[in-house]
């Protein structure tokens, strides 16, 4: 972190809330992935220095509200317009850092056909991408992302694929796209897991830069709430069920 | 109580896309079609989810989808594709607050208009709006009867206080009616054959024995587009016409008229009930005030209007919403009354603040 850390009771601080964060109590529930991919985001953004250039489209879904905790401009956009209302502030305003925030509902479901076209045409943006494999904000109703057999309120009996289709990779078809400079898939759910995802943040901002297309970021995440399970319940069931469907690792790195 | 009505009307199949809220019809769908050798599926999104109705009902299934103001919106194209394909269909449209996002948990009555006029034209999308648990019942079974019978989208407009609330009712009061099926064609007829405009095509669905199309551009009676042929625009008016000429059967109102009475409070929905209070508070104060509650919003109960407007010096219409949008609609009927509203949004009207706007009239 940029600025100086100083001590309390003597002891040494070496961890605190970027200054890009505002100080308001998030609203998500105990142990959701949102908060720790907000902070993620905000940290880079105060040590890239860019806060004042950095420009967020958060649409609906359970961070509707991330413009109370990012402290830079947020907006929010129409179910599945996200990336859309992105690339006309990105074409505008070229020389900023633009992102939407989407969850799977907003950006794999109603915004499918948006996905694919701004990473089609190589939106010079980045997509942070939230899989819980549900749609939370509504209660956790089955998602294009949900895993067969995985139960939610609109699949009592699981999900069956004869009747709702298969689980939606929406990363690997991203990947295909030739507008597509960098996608990668991480998750927050262990410490490591954490830097790595900030280290992806960082490449992608970074490559924002070189204008040569879009970057795709997924982070596997979990719902406690939707999913009915505890925080750590409900980690330890991604690393078990989704990871093998949804694996993480990069999908397409720069050449250049 | 609208999940219960529509399968007891017989519905068949369902698509949803989770909105608060609505979301409680497409769960109640999800859990109770199958069991009754219906479908109901999920949709990435609204406009999938009518469209997948459109396709069952024009294989002669009874469908409904199930929605809120903006996914309404993404919806609008495919009902006037079911009101050009006369294709019959329910759309529950469940109010919430404001335009765009809007307020997901609050009631509100702002989509009257959005809901009756999303059509280019201006055609008259029948709008049934229920008030009580029990109306959803009924008026969700006579919804379909009303799709089926005159082939047209039916809307039925509630809102977050109606849909979400829980209320108490009495099961056996349930009338164990099913909804009317669509007519049939006749070997051999054209796809859309009448001979006068007001008449129903009878209906024939896709994948039976005769060769079906169907278009939403502008056609002709076999279905076939067509620019702007005489036929063509008789096609166009029938449209309108098989609505407009039997008006009267679309009329659904509770009517409580109190004889001598100068004041009409004319009230719908959720805000009917908040009305309803006050009228009896007002009679029991002495005053005598009459009362009309509609229930089928659209096409206009024209005559059961003028008849509670008799000897009627002011009128008060009750809504929630900015600026009046069903008392625009009316207005032209109150012709020499004064007419007043009663306009909130954000919370529902109360009793009191509607016995208050009767009192200031004395
Ligand atoms: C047109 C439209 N349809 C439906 C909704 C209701 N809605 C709000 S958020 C949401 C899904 C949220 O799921 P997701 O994008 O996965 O994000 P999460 O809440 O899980 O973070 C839905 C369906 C809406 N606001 N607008």
């Amino acid at each position: 972190m940029g600025h100086v850390a100083t001590s309390i009771d003597g002891m040494e601080l070496v961890y605190e809330r970027p200054r890009t964060l505002t100080d308001t109590p998030m609203h998500y529930c105990p142990g959701c992935g949102h908060g720790v991919v907000h902070r993620l985001l905000m940290e880079v953004v105060q040590e890239m220095g860019i806060q004042e250039k950095t420009v967020g489209v958060a649409p609906v879904g359970c961070s509707v509200f991330a413009y109370n905790y990012m402290d830079i401009d947020m907006q929010e956009a129409a179910h599945g317009r996200a990336s859309a209302v992105a690339t006309g502030i990105k074409r505008i305003l070229p020389d900023r850092f633009v992102f939407s925030y989407q969850g799977d509902g907003d950006l794999a479901a109603i915004g499918t056909a948006e996905t694919i076209h701004t990473v089609n045409r190589g939106e010079n943006i980045l997509v942070v991408f939230i899989n819980n494999a549900i749609y939370g904000m509504t209660g956790g109703q089955m998602a294009p992302t949900t895993l067969l057999g995985m139960v939610t309120s609109t699949t009592p009996l699981g999900r069956d694929a004869a009747v709702m289709g298969f689980p939606l990779k929406m990363t690997e078809l991203v990947a295909q796209l030739p507008g597509a400079y960098y996608v990668t898939r991480q998750s927050v759910h262990t410490a490591t897991a954490v830097r790595k995802l900030k280290k992806a943040i960082r490449n992608s901002l970074e490559y924002q830069k070189r204008n040569k297309g879009t970057c795709f970021i997924e982070v596997v995440s979990n719902c406690p709430s939707g999913w009915k399970m505890t925080p750590k319940e409900s980690n330890d069931w991604l690393e078990k069920n989704m990871f093998p469907l949804y694996p993480p690792g990069d999908l397409k790195v720069p050449r250049d | 109580m609208i999940v219960e009505g529509a399968v007891q009307a017989g519905c068949k199949f369902f698509a949803g896309y989770p909105i608060t809220p609505a979301t409680g019809i497409f769960k109640g769908m999800v859990d109770m079609l199958p069991g009754r050798g219906g479908l109901a599926l999920s949709a990435p999104d609204e406009i999938s989810a009518i469209a997948y109705a459109i396709g069952a009902s024009l294989r002669g299934l009874k469908a409904m989808t199930a929605t809120s103001g903006p996914g309404w919106a993404l919806m609008t194209e495919s009902v006037q594709f079911a009101l050009m394909t006369e294709t019959p269909l329910v759309i529950a449209l469940v109010q919430r607050l404001g335009p765009s996002t809007g307020g997901a948990t609050q009631g509100a009555q702002g989509d009257v208009l959005l809901a009756e006029y999303c059509t280019s034209g201006g055609y008259t999308i029948p709008v049934l709006c229920p008030a009580t648990a029990m109306e959803c019942y009924s008026l969700a079974i006579l919804a379909f009867t009303w799709a089926e019978v005159y082939r047209t989208p039916v809307v039925l407009l509630t809102d977050k206080e109606i849909a979400m609330t829980s209320e108490r009712i009495d099961d056996h009061a349930l009338c164990p009616m099913t909804a009317q099926d669509r007519p049939t064609a006749k070997a051999g007829s054209a796809a859309y054959a009448f001979e006068f405009p007001q008449e129903i095509p009878g209906f024939r669905p896709v994948g039976g024995y005769e060769k079906v199309t169907v278009t939403g551009s502008a056609h002709d009676k076999q279905g076939r587009l067509q620019k702007n042929s005489p036929e063509t625009v008789q096609v166009l008016r029938h449209l309108e016409e098989k609505i407009r000429w039997r008006e009267q059967d679309f009329s659904v109102v509770e009517s409580d008229l109190q004889a001598g009475a100068e004041t009409l409070v004319v009230s719908y929905g959720v805000t009917s009930r908040a009305a309803l209070q006050a009228v009896v508070r007002a009679r029991a104060e002495g005053t005598a005030v009459s009362f009309l509650a509609i229930k089928s919003l659209f096409p206009v109960p024209k005559k059961a209007i003028v008849k509670a407007l008799a000897g009627i010096r002011t009128v008060i219409v009750p809504e929630e919403n900015l600026t009046g949008l069903y008392r625009s609609v009316l207005s032209s009927l109150f012709h020499g009354a004064d007419v007043r509203g009663v306009n909130k949004v954000g919370s529902m009207i109360t009793p009191g603040e509607i016995l208050e706007a009767v009192k200031e009239v004395q």
